[in-house]
């Protein structure tokens, strides 16, 4: 192997010091001199028409700067596409959830704010509303979209083609049901928003984002102002997991309130707006009917999905996707065909997470499991005999280049000792296996790319410009490490500037697993670049040829002759005075197929690199209460190339909680379309106590083709395969194969009970007979 | 979040506050460590005028043993409960319960066993903020004519979660309530009126004072269980404490109470007294005893706190089994 | 409402603030004394990232009347490094790994310092208890319990523990 000097070392995160400290800012935590406190007014009702608005009364209270509803907006639609623009940033018609926006007020402190909030008036007629997605369905419900018929707000229909005739040629065929209620982001920082419009009328925004450019498009469009007078600015982010990749109706408010009053405005959300007002996971009801051949092969599958989308599209056509994608890209499969149906409810609306399809992804493996009962091979068997391979496509024509699919599997089987356990532990211990794939990206048209910047300073130290977000993950380290890595310099010798619209190029976000692969590749390949530059000048000091050169520890080198050396300073310098400056571009864009679109053409190369992982649990379940005790966990996942083992560990590890460990307990409990959980306290997030008290990690390196020195997307495929093997490990502890996600302990409990219940008649019956 | 509006009132001793609260009554309400009252605050279920602390009465923050009882002050810190010697080995079920409390970092330095005892009833409904609680007719304990978390409900049902209350019934606990000119003892159980709407005896001019507990004659053990989805931070669903006094290995006399399954901690007379004079390692008259506790508490539960009524009732049985075992020194 | 001028005091200095009544220690450190380490998170008592330590004790600050920390020796997270030096604690956090957002992580570090306080070799499951009122979201927790248990007590086969004690 190539000897690094940064890569694939444990290099503690660049921006750790600031965090212990308690130094770094996050949005919150800005204090612009005369700023304003602005709070949003919600519908309290889940489908009504807003007859009147009286903003006067709040208007009038001293204190109050402004006070702004739809009818101070352009009242435009936005949506992520083109086909899926349903949702203003202020209603003016109608609302259609518990939560939607209706108006904004901004005032000089939180008192005065919430008591306007109280002042305005909003004169409703309610509306019959639904919260069922297959109610919903059925034509006679209340309509939420007037150009969405039936509430459907996406269909994806994939069909390869041979379904039917593959299942006649079947061996055994299974239909089973899977259901999931819908989980929650829980980020720990909660949303928040600073606005204001600079002296030179740009607005500048703050808020935690998984990608500024996402957000820059949409407030240019919504204020009609140029794109470069927008600048979304970098900020410490708490969280995101795929929940705050979209233009928030809140961000706009935001500004616009902060340009009425021409003051900066501050919103901050509370635990429950965060919970209610921004994302969801997606409840589903997904059936699947899976034929095998005599050896457990998939030949045929057909899957039907039914997600209950909320009150908007959000991402839609991605989100009734991608649960399908992930299957595909794990599994090989004769034949499928999909139709997944995303339906308006009237409840919060529902975007990507870091699970995405609890009960799709469990299906799948949970009814790969019965077919191995029925076949009577293991479950790894199973699993080997279906996984994808490298160089494969699947079932919509993606080239998979890297896979080591199968390494992860083996891994966790010895690891785990899971074939010394698998069937011989004690009544009510469990083991369970889960495997998955994830997406390294989305075609993403003009913005799937993204460009990076390096200017060398006078003193032999760099700035890197990217446009890549760290949500908390450690992109920051993950740029500063390629950067420094590639110009020989140490990682405090590199100051980066990222995510901030003004000055850096598109990119295209943190949310489609994309930004080592793209983002982070950019600042390699513009690193390169720029250490070109470095080594002509260094050359001709040194009087070699420039690819006889490398950089280490702050010196430019002779591979050869290493005693032959000058520090980067002082090329960085000779350079100068030879009247150049060392500086570079790079970019990286990913060859996927452009024509591919979810819904319209929903075939060809989707993005360039996958990542496969596999979860192996094994529990302990207390018969008497059904509660679950995780005695270990064992995580492996083919990343292509581990850049930095310990953030990959950490992902890792808060993927066993929030994929795995988040199986037991998390979801969301309604009445009439009211989240009855909406806090912490009643949504149980695992705590330290919760989790298992032994997490292995083993990083497989398949390294990818196109990858930044091979590196793929890490850690979502353990989140996924983790919610499986949670699923597989109790449903293997008890001996009922369980399809309803969470497995909270009431369920295991009254599953326990039936199979006992069962048990005895069956007892009873054999008693008679004899 | 936001608290609403207050006067803050900061008496120097005791007699200072039992003025104070003579003269505010139903306008003042006390924080001791004001773990429970001040959510109830930000929530805005209640607005009080005035709010009075006892930052300053340290003389009520004891534990004292005399000869026939072990008094606690009510300012006593949940903390101050777990580490007692005393109340770890004479008083077991009590420390258990103060150790199950949310968590270390929540309440145990701050919160107060009296602000445990007299924290409001809960309900999944209730609990909520006012936004969540607008758009949608006030509940009985929000000052409505409606109950969500029972059809047709005619009062409250707000569940009592506390975890000390049903260890200190269990344990025979007495309060002592004092008020400007004079003071009265009552059993602990009678400071509970299970109105969910008011759930407590207490007199808006009375301070809880001081707990005491009686010693028990004979061998007596006790044990707290309760159970939550989450290993801290969650109010138990269900929850049991049990004293068993015995002699001889014979249980002289026994002692249920269930918590979480109503509007107060249930004494649960029936199956307490089938124990009586029943052998320690009689499990199947522990089994019984618990299927009593199990559908009397039944009865009272309503579907207001999380998880589903059927396995909260379930849960009771087991909780209740689980302590007496424990109490009767039957090892699992 | 009349607002009450009162002295806090904040990692060993006195900060002379005035204050409402209704006004939260949480609310006065953050927007009155810019100690923003502290964070909201929940306000009301679930999450711990406000938890800051009053007279050595861990507690929530998002749940403590501002007036009732008089006279109480307060201390935050910016409180536990001296001038630029971190403490053990803090810098065995950056070495695990155990910070992702950090959002959490004052709140994880204030818990954490209360029971190093008192337990200077804490083994794993103490050191789960302790941080158990600590909700993280990102981090499974795996890297804070070995940071916290290896803070004074580097252990050997952990590739992580870099520090010296
Ligand atoms: C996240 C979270 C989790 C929690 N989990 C639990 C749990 O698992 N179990 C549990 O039991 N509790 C739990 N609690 C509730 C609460 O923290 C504890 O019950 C705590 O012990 C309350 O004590 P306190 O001193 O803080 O009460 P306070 O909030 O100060 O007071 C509570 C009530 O008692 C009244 N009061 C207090 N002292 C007196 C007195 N001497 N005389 C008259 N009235 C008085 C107050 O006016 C108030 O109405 C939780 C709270 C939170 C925020
Ligand atoms: S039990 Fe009924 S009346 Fe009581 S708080 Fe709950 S919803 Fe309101
Ligand atoms: S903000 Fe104080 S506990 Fe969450
Ligand atoms: S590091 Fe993000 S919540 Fe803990």
């Amino acid at each position: 192997m190539s000897d690094y000097n940064l890569i694939g070392k444990r290099m503690p995160r660049v921006d750790s010091r600031s965090k212990v400290t308690g130094k770094v800012r996050f949005t919150a935590d800005l204090n612009l001199p005369g700023m304003l406190v602005g709070k949003v007014k919600r519908s309290p009702y889940a489908h009504a028409r807003i007859v009147k608005i009286d903003t006067s009364k709040a208007k009038a209270l001293p204190g109050v700067k402004a006070v702004v509803t739809g009818e101070d907006t352009e009242g435009v639609k936005w949506g992520v596409f083109a086909y899926t623009r349903d949702q203003q940033f202020i209603q003016m018609e109608k609302v259609r959830y518990i939560g939607d926006e209706v108006a904004g007020v901004a005032a000089v402190d939180e008192e005065t704010a919430l008591k306007a909030l109280d002042l305005i008036e909003v004169e409703y007629e309610e509306l019959p509303a639904v919260f069922d997605p297959l109610e919903a369905m059925a034509s006679k419900g209340p309509l939420i979209h007037d150009d969405f018929p039936d509430n459907i707000n996406v269909h994806v229909n994939i069909d390869t083609g041979s379904v039917d005739e593959n299942f006649e040629k079947s061996h055994y065929i299974r239909e089973d049901t899977f259901v999931a209620a819908e989980e929650s982001y829980f980020q720990a920082e909660p949303y928040a928003v600073v606005a204001r419009f600079d002296e030179e009328d740009c607005l500048e925004v703050w808020m935690p984002n998984g990608g500024p450019h996402m957000k820059s498009k949409p407030l240019s469009n919504a204020f009609k102002i140029p794109l470069h007078k927008v600048k979304v600015k970098k900020i410490a982010i708490g969280g995101a997991f795929g929940g705050r990749s979209e233009i928030c109706p809140v961000d706009y408010i935001c500004a616009l309130l902060a340009k009425r009053t021409k003051a900066p405005v501050k919103i901050q959300f509370t635990r429950e707006e965060n919970t209610i007002a921004t994302r969801q996971g997606h409840s589903m009801i997904v059936t699947h009917k899976t034929g095998v051949d005599k050896e457990g092969q998939v030949l045929a599958r057909e899957t039907t999905c039914y997600m209950d989308g909320g009150a908007y599209s959000s991402t839609g056509p991605i989100a009734t996707s991608v649960p399908f994608l992930s299957m595909e890209q794990a599994y090989r499969m004769g034949s499928v065909r999909y139709n997944g149906y995303r339906i308006y409810t009237n409840k919060p609306i529902r975007g990507m997470i870091r699970v995405h399809g609890r009960a799709f992804a469990c299906g799948v493996d949970t009814q790969l499991d019965m077919i191995a009962d029925h076949l009577s091979i293991d479950p790894v068997e199973i699993r080997l005999k279906n996984s994808r391979q490298p160089g494969e496509y699947t079932s919509t024509k993606s080239q998979v280049s890297s896979c080591a699919m199968d390494e992860t599997i083996l891994k966790a089987v010895e690891k785990s000792k899971f074939k010394e356990k698998w069937g011989k532990l004690p009544a009510y211990h469990g083991i369970g296996i889960g495997t998955n794939s994830v997406q390294t990206g989305f075609p993403m048209g003009i913005r799937g790319g993204s460009q990076a910047f390096i200017k060398f300073n006078e003193d032999g130290e760099a700035t890197v410009m990217s446009g890549v977000v760290d949500n908390g993950q450690g992109n920051d380290n993950m740029l500063v490490q390629i950067a420094a890595e590639e110009l020989g310099l140490l990682p405090e010798d590199i100051h980066l500037v990222s995510a901030d619209t003004e000055t850096t190029s598109s990119d295209p976000g943190s949310y489609s697993q994309v930004s080592t692969f793209v983002g982070g590749q950019a600042v390699q390949v513009a690193a390169k670049n720029c250490k070109k530059r470095l080594f002509d000048v260094a050359a001709k000091i040194l009087k070699v040829e420039p690819d006889t050169l490398a950089a280490k520890n702050r010196m430019i080198y002779v591979k050869d002759d290493p005693e032959k050396s000058i520090p980067i300073k002082k090329v960085v310098r000779i350079a100068l005075l030879n009247f150049t400056s060392v500086n570079a571009q790079g970019g990286y864009w990913p060859k996927v197929d452009m024509k591919r679109e979810w819904v319209s053409n929903p075939f060809g190369q989707m993005c360039e690199a996958f990542s496969f992982g596999t979860t192996i649990i094994e529990v302990k379940v207390d018969p008497d209460t059904g509660q679950v005790e995780v005695l270990e966990a064992t995580a492996v996942q083919d990343v292509g190339k581990a850049l930095n083992p310990l953030v990959l560990e950490g992902q890792f590890e808060g993927s066993i909680a929030m994929g795995g460990q988040a199986n037991l307990t998390e979801y969301h409990d309604w009445k009439d379309g009211r989240v009855l959980n909406p806090t912490m306290l009643e949504y149980k997030l695992p705590l330290a106590c919760d989790m298992p008290p032994k997490i292995n990690n083993i990083i497989v390196e398949s390294v990818d083709p196109k990858g930044p020195y091979g590196a793929k997307e890490a850690g979502m495929s353990i989140a996924m395969s983790a919610a499986q093997a949670y699923a597989a490990a109790v449903s293997n502890a008890i001996g009922v194969y369980l399809d309803s996600y969470p497995l909270t302990p009431d369920k295991i409990l009254a599953a326990i009970k039936k199979k006992q219940e069962e048990e005895a008649k069956q007892g009873a019956k054999k008693a008679r007979v004899n | 979040m936001r608290l609403p509006r207050f006067e803050y009132l900061e008496p120097d001793d005791l007699t200072q506050a039992l003025d104070m609260l003579a003269s505010h009554k139903e306008d003042v309400k006390i924080i001791a460590g004001g773990t429970d009252l001040l959510v109830r605050m930000k929530n805005q279920l209640l607005t009080p005028a005035f709010v009075m602390s006892m930052k300053q009465l340290s003389g009520l923050s004891y534990i004292k043993n005399h000869d026939d009882t072990l008094t606690i002050g009510a300012k006593t810190t949940l903390a101050d409960i777990v580490d007692s010697d005393d109340i770890q080995e004479g008083y077991t079920a009590l420390a258990q319960a103060a150790e199950r409390v949310g968590a270390e970092t929540i309440q145990h330095h701050r919160g107060t066993i009296s602000g445990n005892i007299l924290q409001d009833t809960r309900c999944i409904h209730y609990n909520q903020s006012r936004f969540h609680r607008s758009g949608r007719q006030p509940c009985h304990k929000d000052g409505g004519k409606i109950c969500y978390a029972r059809d047709e409900g005619d009062r409250c049902y707000s569940t009592y979660q506390g975890d000390m209350a049903p260890a200190l019934i269990a344990l025979e606990a007495k309060v002592v309530l004092s008020k400007k000119d004079g003071k009265r003892t009552i059993n602990l159980s009678d400071l509970f009126t299970s109105d969910g709407f008011h759930p407590f005896s207490i007199e808006p001019d009375e301070l809880l004072t001081e707990i005491i507990l009686p010693k028990q004659k004979n061998n007596s053990k006790s044990a707290y269980q309760r159970l939550s989805y989450r290993s801290a931070i969650d109010y138990p669903i269900t929850s049991a404490g049990v004293m068993i006094n015995s002699k001889a290995e014979k249980i002289k006399k026994a002692r249920i109470v269930v918590g979480s399954m109503s509007r107060a901690p249930l004494f649960m007379v029936k199956a307490s007294e089938t124990l009586a004079e029943k052998s320690l390692t009689d499990i199947d008259a522990f089994k019984e005893a618990a299927g009593i506790a199990m559908d009397n508490a039944g009865t009272f539960a309503v579907h207001n706190a999380g998880s589903t009524l059927e396995y909260r009732c379930d849960m009771t049985f087991v909780m209740v089994l689980k302590a007496l075992e424990q109490a009767a020194g039957i090892e699992k | 409402m009349e607002k009450i001028t009162i002295t806090l005091n904040v990692n060993n200095e006195s900060h002379e603030v005035l204050v409402a009544p209704n006004d939260t220690l949480l609310e006065v450190l953050r927007d009155q004394l810019d100690f923003t380490g502290s964070k909201e998170s929940c306000g009301e008592g679930v999450c711990g990232s406000c938890t800051v330590h009053m007279d050595g004790k861990p507690v929530r600050a998002c749940l403590t009347l501002a007036l009732e920390a008089e006279n109480i020796e307060i201390k935050t997270v910016e409180g536990l490094a001296n001038g630029d030096e971190l403490s053990p604690l803090q810098q065995s956090f950056i070495d695990h790994g155990a910070v992702q957002c950090g959002f959490c992580t004052p709140g994880m570090l204030m818990s954490a310092d209360a029971l190093l306080n008192n337990n200077r070799q804490p083994d794993e499951a103490t050191v789960r208890k302790a941080i158990s009122g600590n909700i993280c979201r990102c981090t499974g927790y795996a890297k804070i319990v070995h940071a916290v248990a290896h803070a004074h007590n580097p252990h050997q086969g952990c590739c992580d523990c870099n520090h010296k004690e």
